[in-house]
Formats: structure tokens, sequence, C-alpha cells
């Protein structure tokens, strides 16, 4: 399963990343199982990315989204901090 | 609609005038929102936006398209800067015009309060005591949620 995943803000620092193609080893059904997924396959930043998810906002294909949200093969997953713009 | 984000700085009294000068416009309200010197006692240097390009214009041209679905408005302008700004720089306009003043006032704050959570930006703040990335706030969520018993 393929995704284009992107960070912003502290999140981008974080990892070191802005953007990336992710190819999983197996199929994942919510955005949350993406991330269960990524914290058993990479460790370090993912898990604590996992156990602290709620601190984040997600936005799917760009649409403000949910953890429980499905994500499909070839969708557009951003992870970000709460907002603060304006 | 008319949606703009840019580096440059703007004139917001130049988009009042142009707005001001379309068909049958009774009333323009114009929201702009400034870098502070001081945030938390720490006195700015900088400031850094940071955005997510595609869903924020999207996200932009939803909020107003739900105003316009509640306010009977003529036009509205957002403009939003992103990179590297300066204290007392102006980040953000938010002007919509309308027949009648009420539609206007209503519609601009509902725009302004809904750009705070709901558009993809992120700002960092850069002091002498370091860089933080600014958290959100609580009563900008409360202030949104509050418009929830229009629907």
């Amino acid at each position: 399963m393929n995704l284009k995943l992107l960070f912003f803000a502290s999140l981008r620092e974080r990892f070191e990343f802005s953007q990336k193609e992710i190819t999983l080893s197996k199929e994942v059904r919510t955005a949350e199982e993406f991330l269960l997924d990524m914290s058993k396959q990479s460790g370090g930043e993912w898990v604590n990315l996992f156990e602290n998810k709620n601190m984040y906002k997600l936005a799917i294909n760009q649409e403000l989204s949910s953890w429980k949200d499905p994500i499909h093969e070839g969708d557009e997953l951003a992870i970000f901090p709460p907002i603060t713009g304006g | 609609m008319n949606i703009i984000i840019q580096e440059n700085s703007f004139s917001i009294s130049k988009i009042i005038s142009d707005l001001s000068k379309k068909d049958n416009v009774g009333a323009v309200v114009s929201f702009s929102g400034y870098v502070r010197e001081f945030s938390k006692e720490r006195q700015l240097k900088s400031m850094e936006l940071e955005h997510y390009p595609g869903m924020t214009e999207k996200a932009l041209a939803d909020i107003v398209q739900s105003a316009k679905s509640h306010w009977d408005i003529q036009e509205a302008t957002i403009v939003h800067r992103v990179g590297k700004l300066l204290p007392k720089d102006i980040i953000v306009g938010v002007i919509v015009s309308s027949k009648h003043r009420s539609n206007a006032f209503k519609a601009c704050e509902f725009i302004i309060d809904f750009l705070k959570t709901d558009a993809p930006f992120w700002k960092k703040e850069i002091s002498e005591e370091g860089e933080i990335w600014v958290a959100e706030r609580q009563e900008d969520v409360v202030k949104k949620t509050s418009w929830n018993k229009l629907d």
C-alpha cells in the first residue's frame, strides 16, 4: 500500500522531512492503523507520535479528518499540530 | 471570492476601496491581524508562518462558502501572509462586502473565527530566548464552537 505522507511545523522538524512516499508492507484501514504500523516498523519518534496522536490533527486528501477515518491506496495523509494561523 | 496566500505585505485600504466600488455595495467590513511585539513577555524578533499549499486555499474557500450560505454577502476577500514576518507586520486581512452592514459584520467575524482553527497555518515565534511553535488558544476553539448554533 502506497501513501503520500506530509508533516508540518513541529512534526516536520522532529521527523526532518516535509513529505515522503511511504510503502507499507500490508494494507491499513485507518489513519490510526497507519501510525501503529509505522511505530512497529520504525520505532523512535513514530512510537511517540502514535502514543500522543490526540495532540495532533490530520488531513486525508486535504480534508480535516479524524484518526478513525479510512485511508486508501494513493491517499495524501498530512499530520500536523493544531492550527495557529490568523 | 478572492483568496490570496502570499509572502509580501498588502494594503487593506486598497482592498476595501476596490470592494466599495462594486455595484450596489452598502457596507464593507474588514478584519486585519498583526504581529504583536510581545508574546508571553518574550520580545519577538520575528515570526515564521508555514502553511499547507493546496489545502489552505480549499479550506478558506469552504469557510467563505459556508459564510455565504448563512448571510447575504456580495464579495469576500482573504489575504494571508506566509514566510518571515516582523513585529507590527500585517498577517491577515478578511474583507467582506454586502448591501447592509449586519451581514458583512457577522460574515467577517465567522470567517476569521473559522480561519483560526480550520485553515492550515502554523506560527513560529523567534525571540532572544529561542524559537517556539505557537500553541493552540482554547479561546479560538470556544469562539468557533459558539457558531454551532447557526446550523
